[in-house]
């Protein structure tokens, strides 16, 4: 089916009478939320991994946990799939709720960990086959995946390479069709190669309408394929935008060079000097600061939008002033 | 009622493949003891004169009484056997084995981390310990039942007299003893993160309580403390000899079965899985 609203190809599967009508499985957009985040917290002993964290993800997009090590990524990703329970807060897979459901959402959601564990002492083919008992249904996706990330599967896997490895977590997560595919940093281990044949499989898979939801700590993989990203820092969401959004938001990097440094310029609030050029960053209308400027000589001048790196560096260094 | 926990279960997927991991430690397992069993009853024809010399020796009843259920029989066939193969290395080496690889069913799994990619498919958490649990029970049954096999050959072999359904009996009564074994190493296994930590914890328990019951029939102010002990519940002397099954026995150790398979569940239910 074709979303009225953007065009976008996707299809429908359709669920019981029971599951279509559920209240918190569209929102007033008309989105279907897949993952609903509510006020999530959770703690060990006295460290505070994540706090109060709340978050939608809807329906066929790739969804961009952003954040460095230790920000609270796997943590969250641990309470949604219900290896932790949070101590406060609840979440949603389909509408359903995680604390009851967990074992009926697993049925339709893919999961690549972080620390990618394997059963080492099984041939990749027996690993599948376990695996696809586990999930008894059909794996209409296996042969697909089987050509793009080849593998010797009549091989033990503890002879695999760390990318080969990677390249099973990958398979085992798509092999069985699921709605939904949360991946915490699978890029990891992976050759430049290798990644590209990763980043254009996920934008593939994208378009069938797979919802993804794609934790990392490298902004630009992030910048190329997802549509929105949360970025979280200490355990706090500090950001939850559309990546064009949190762009156009951050306004514009103006650098001027100009004949002497004129103080009025110098110490305002959002400048700074840097090799004889006076450095803006700018939020909103850029005007009255170019009239400021324009009474000066002006030596050369820049205009640069601010890219996703500068904006994440100002979240990862204590963000917003 | 839900029953698809139940129908997920009795697939039991996790418990085949919890049979195939141990496939060759219950090979392997089997046939020493079947040697040891062929070994140590084949050994009886040249020791029995000792033997039964030594049984008139008041001292030596003294050290061995409590090896031999009380019974401080130890120089008739029976009693060699029970002695030897049953006291030994059935209930104390064989339990220590079992023990070992039950309490690193879970723990392993958690320390290698494969529990996060078990976990992602549609399985609960109940599932994976009843599953594990049931998947144990081949080991125990096939070594068990072999060396039955093998102390039938070796007792018409030496042309011995011996019930054969009392010998049936015995290593049918060891079934519970061996259940109780692996639900307790399941639930160590399940709070402890690591598979070494709760193995050597496990052989610890076994030999403390081995000692704890060996103790309590040597000296009869200290009779009650071979209660705590799992050992003091299987007594394979009686069986062999009488063919009687103390029932009492079985309950005991079919309820600690029970009782530590259902904490397993709880406590897992409610554990962080951390990686």
């Amino acid at each position: 089916m074709t979303c009225e609203k953007c065009d976008f190809k996707g299809y429908y599967k359709f669920k019981t009478k029971k599951e279509a009508f559920e209240k918190s499985d569209f929102d007033s957009s008309g989105f279907s939320k897949v993952i609903e985040v509510r006020n999530l917290t959770k703690s060990y002993k006295d460290v505070l991994a994540v706090n109060n964290i709340s978050f939608d993800v809807k329906k066929g997009e790739i969804f961009g946990f952003l954040g460095p090590n230790g920000a609270g990524k796997t943590t969250t990703i641990r309470v949604l799939l219900g290896y932790l329970r949070p101590n406060d807060g609840e979440a949603f897979i389909f509408g359903k709720n995680i604390k009851d459901n967990i074992v009926d959402i697993r049925k339709n959601v893919g999961y690549i960990p972080g620390e990618l564990a394997l059963y080492e002492h099984l041939t990749g083919k027996q690993f599948l086959d376990y695996f696809s008992s586990l999930r008894n249904t059909d794996l209409p996706l296996l042969d697909d995946l089987l050509e793009i990330f080849e593998l010797p599967l009549d091989k033990k896997i503890k002879t695999y390479s760390k990318g080969m490895k990677q390249k099973m977590g990958i398979i085992q997560a798509f092999m069985d069709d699921p709605d939904v595919v949360i991946m915490d940093e699978p890029t990891l281990g992976l050759d430049p190669l290798l990644q590209q044949k990763f980043y254009k499989f996920l934008r593939e898979e994208k378009k069938k309408g797979r919802t993804m939801f794609f934790s990392s700590h490298i902004l630009s993989e992030v910048d190329k394929i997802c549509d929105r990203v949360g970025i979280i820092r200490d355990g706090d969401l500090v950001a939850l935008e559309s990546i064009e959004n949190l762009k156009y938001k951050r306004g514009k990097k103006i650098r001027v060079k100009l004949k002497g440094e004129p103080k009025e310029l110098t110490s305002m609030k959002n400048a700074k000097v840097v090799d004889g050029w006076i450095e803006f960053e700018t939020e909103g209308a850029i005007d009255p600061l170019i009239k400021k400027i324009s009474k000066y000589t002006v030596l050369d001048i820049e205009i640069q939008e601010f890219s996703l790196e500068d904006i994440f560096m100002r979240y990862y260094s204590g963000g917003e002033e | 009622m839900d029953f698809s926990i139940i129908k997920r279960i009795l697939r039991f997927k996790i418990a085949i493949q919890t049979v195939k991991e141990n496939m060759k430690a219950t090979i392997i397992f089997t046939l020493l003891f079947a040697g040891m069993a062929t070994l140590y009853s084949s050994f009886y024809p040249q020791f029995k004169d000792l033997l039964a010399d030594m049984a008139k020796d008041p001292n030596v009843l003294n050290t061995f009484g409590g090896l031999t259920g009380g019974s401080g029989d130890f120089a008739s066939y029976i009693g060699f056997l029970n002695l030897e193969l049953y006291s030994i290395f059935f209930v104390l080496i064989l339990g220590i084995i079992i023990a070992f690889i039950s309490a690193t069913i879970i723990s392993k799994e958690i320390e290698s981390k494969t529990i996060d990619l078990l976990m992602s498919n549609p399985v609960s958490r109940k599932q994976i310990i009843i599953e594990r649990f049931l998947g144990l029970i081949p080991m125990i049954i096939i070594i068990n039942f072999f060396t039955m096999f093998v102390v039938y050959g070796v007792t018409i072999a030496l042309g011995e007299s011996l019930d054969f359904f009392n010998l049936f009996l015995t290593h049918l009564y060891a079934v519970p003893y061996f259940l109780s074994l692996i639900a307790i190493s399941l639930l160590i296994s399940i709070i402890s993160d690591e598979k070494m930590k709760s193995s050597i914890f496990m052989i610890a328990l076994l030999v403390g309580m081995f000692f704890l019951e060996y103790i309590s029939h040597l000296t009869p102010d200290a009779e009650n403390i071979g209660l705590v002990s799992l050992t003091h519940y299987y007594k394979p002397y009686t069986t062999l000899k009488f063919g009687e099954v103390d029932a009492n026995g079985v309950i005991v150790l079919m309820s600690v079965t029970i009782v530590a398979l259902v904490i397993s569940i709880l406590y897992f239910d409610r554990k962080d899985i951390n990686v």
